[in-house]
């Protein structure tokens, strides 16, 4: 096992190294945080499937318990129970659109993992940095648990628990827990736990910021202290049943899944469920009492428990939705987590938008009514009424506005606008909109991924180790 | 002329100094005097050098210093802060000043601040990096690119090590003024 632990040496080293002028060590954050014996005992697997680029490149890495699709190369990386999705790279030909720019992309994009360490990490989509259009990077960099990087190149960063890099390519950064940053570029900035912040340069900045006191109830990490609160113990009280999906070779669920549907088989379903036409659920989601109608989607690391969603519902990557009712067109961002009164006791109306990393935790029956913009800490009717807006009116904001702990600047329909886009870009991706024959998206196509299985050297100095690996078609 | 950079310094005996451990109160009365001594000259000195046991200069002290250790420290301006290293632009950022804390407190209230007078100098000057020195054979052409991309008001003249004096932007404009005026 040395040549695992040389290897997680030498990425802290690197990403030590990076944030210096920020005064960080990663180490005391990570050094208990993964057991090396844990990373002998889970397998590594990949996706094949007609619909899907295939090239991998191992080296020199351990992959425990992590899920590839797509075109990645993972080097001197140390990558655990992480999903690495490249079904959403750009391909040769493709015309990427940069402010004023059309630019031609000249081979298939793929992802590079170099010299990082993640845990737990969801890396999705494709790079929007215009200055590496056919790789998406990451570098240098550790990810804790239940990270998401979405979109964003990094290099010599840290990403603390729970937190969200989207959209964004980031350099020498440190991202606090539980922070969501949509800002394009950003450089030797340390984000503090629970800030929101979306920036377009010259259209809009929007920026909240959690309490921390309360946050640290949901979820707490510092130096020396692995990650813990209300997230943590939702998540690790429902790892069991993860463990037989992932034990089982052949898993058949019993619900009815439309064949315009997709239930995938790393997903764990507890009926009674419904999942109506055009429904994805992605790998790692969880569904337990739930009712998803046409279009709906529940994406990695989802848990959707004793609800109803109408239909085109998006639920990104990490919400929770826990009691709660849920009308069309609602979208649920990054890492909310909605947990309504016993038995059921929130409502969402239609065409509403939670924002990313917001929390709801009532005790008593809330109602959102149609059409709001919601973000935020919210435990009860008054945290609502401060921590919410409705789209019509923050449409029409066009200089700044301020509420508590939430800033805004710029122009609110440009802000609700780039919103509405990017739901509506998730739905057609996921296969919402799917007419039969066109308009095919994740949700038919990911009916016909097989997986395929890779182990480490069981023994040795090379022990935990995975063998140099190349798989191509 | 070819001017090298120690026919435009002024010598460090000619500036004000003040000691390491020194107050924010005796720095402002340092700064206000060092004005009031050097008024008869076109350009007066606008910043103190702090000078450490072994009277070695360890930090700049400007108007602008003192004018940043004054600001009220609260959880509003790590906010402001905040927001001005996200992207928030200086017109938003001062309507929320307005809107906050420094509105409730008063001048008297701040600028009798005991707490405020008595924080020492070391806690609230420029100290000095690297880039904030300049050999004394420097020529002009160079001396004024460094000033100019390092955005300099001034920097310490060394030789062989030592602080001997403090090159001026002033003094270098005005020099490079009379080098165009003689070559036209």
């Amino acid at each position: 096992m040395q040549e695992l632990k040389r290897l997680y040496d030498r990425i802290v080293q690197r990403a030590n190294i990076n944030l210096r002028e920020l005064e960080f060590d990663v180490n005391p954050y990570v050094q208990n945080l993964i057991p090396f014996e844990q990373m002998v005992k889970f397998y590594a697997f990949f996706g094949i499937s007609p619909h899907h680029p295939l090239d991998f490149q191992f080296r020199r890495s351990n992959l425990a318990g992590s899920y590839f699709l797509g075109q990645c190369k993972v080097t001197n990386s140390l990558l655990y129970k992480s999903d690495i999705r490249g079904d959403e790279l750009k391909k040769k030909g493709d015309l990427f659109q940069y402010q004023n720019f059309e630019i031609p992309v000249s081979r298939d994009e793929e992802i590079d993992i170099e010299d990082s360490m993640l845990i737990k990490t969801l890396v999705h989509n494709f790079s929007h940095d215009p200055e590496t259009l056919e790789t998406f990077f990451i570098r240098n960099t550790v990810a804790a648990n239940y990270s998401n990087i979405h979109g964003s190149p990094s290099d010599g960063s840290f990403v603390g628990s729970f937190a969200t890099v989207d959209l964004t390519t980031m350099r020498d950064c440190v991202i606090g827990n539980f922070a969501y940053l949509q800002a394009g570029e950003v450089s030797h900035l340390n984000i503090a736990p629970g800030t929101v912040w979306i920036r377009n340069p010259d259209e809009f900045n929007f920026m909240y910021q959690h309490p921390v006191e309360m946050l640290n109830d949901y979820i707490y990490f510092k130096a020396g202290v692995p990650p813990r609160g209300v997230f943590i113990d939702f998540v690790e009280d429902r790892k069991e049943a993860f463990q037989r999906v992932f034990d089982v070779v052949n898993i058949e669920h019993s619900t009815t899944v439309p064949s315009s549907a997709s239930l995938d088989r790393y997903a764990v379903n507890k009926p009674p469920t419904h999942i109506g036409e055009n429904v994805l659920v992605s790998q790692r989601a969880y569904l337990q009492n739930a009712w998803l109608g046409k279009g709906a989607n529940a994406q990695e690391n989802c848990y959707i428990i004793n609800s109803r969603l109408e239909g085109y519902n998006v639920t990104a990557h990490g919400a929770k939705i826990i009691g709660a009712d849920l009308g069309t067109n609602v979208f649920v961002g990054f890492n909310s987590f909605l947990r309504g009164a016993a038995g059921k006791g929130l409502t969402i109306g239609k065409d509403s938008i939670i924002m990313p990393h917001t929390i709801i935790d009532i005790r008593v029956p809330l109602n959102i009514p149609e059409g709001h913009l919601v973000w935020g800490m919210i435990k009860c009717k008054e945290d609502l009424d401060r921590h919410s807006i409705s789209i019509e009116a923050f449409s029409k904001i066009n200089s700044s506005f301020t509420m508590g702990n939430m800033f805004f600047e710029g122009n609110g329909g440009s802000f609700v606008g780039a919103f509405r886009d990017r739901i509506e870009h998730i739905l057609e991706a996921n296969g919402a909109f799917f007419n039969g024959s066109e308009k095919k998206g994740h949700a038919q196509k990911n009916q016909y991924i097989s997986f395929n299985t890779l182990q480490p050297y069981p023994e040795g100095k090379n022990k935990g180790l995975y063998p140099t690996i190349v798989i191509k078609p | 002329m070819h001017y090298i950079v120690k026919n435009l310094m002024v010598p460090i005996s000619d500036y004000a100094t003040i000691s390491e451990g020194s107050t924010l109160l005796e720095a402002v009365l340092s700064l206000e005097n060092n004005r009031v001594e050097v008024s008869n000259t076109i350009y007066p000195h606008w910043i103190v050098l702090v000078l450490d046991s072994q009277n070695k200069v360890i930090g700049k002290l400007s108007q602008i210093n003192v004018l940043r250790a004054l600001e009220p420290e609260s959880t509003h301006t790590e906010l402001i802060e905040k927001l001005r290293d996200l992207g928030f632009s200086c017109k938003f950022i001062t309507a929320l000043r307005e809107g906050g804390d420094s509105e409730k407190i008063s001048l008297e209230e701040i600028y009798t601040d005991p707490k405020l007078m008595n924080m020492k100098v070391e806690d609230f000057m420029r100290k000095l990096a690297h880039n904030d020195f300049i050999d004394e054979n420097t020529p002009l052409a160079t001396a004024a690119h460094q000033m100019s991309v390092r955005q300099r008001l001034s920097m310490l003249v060394t030789r062989s090590g030592e602080v001997v004096g403090v090159l001026r932007l002033a003094d270098v404009f005005n020099a490079v003024i009379q080098a165009i005026k003689t070559t036209q």
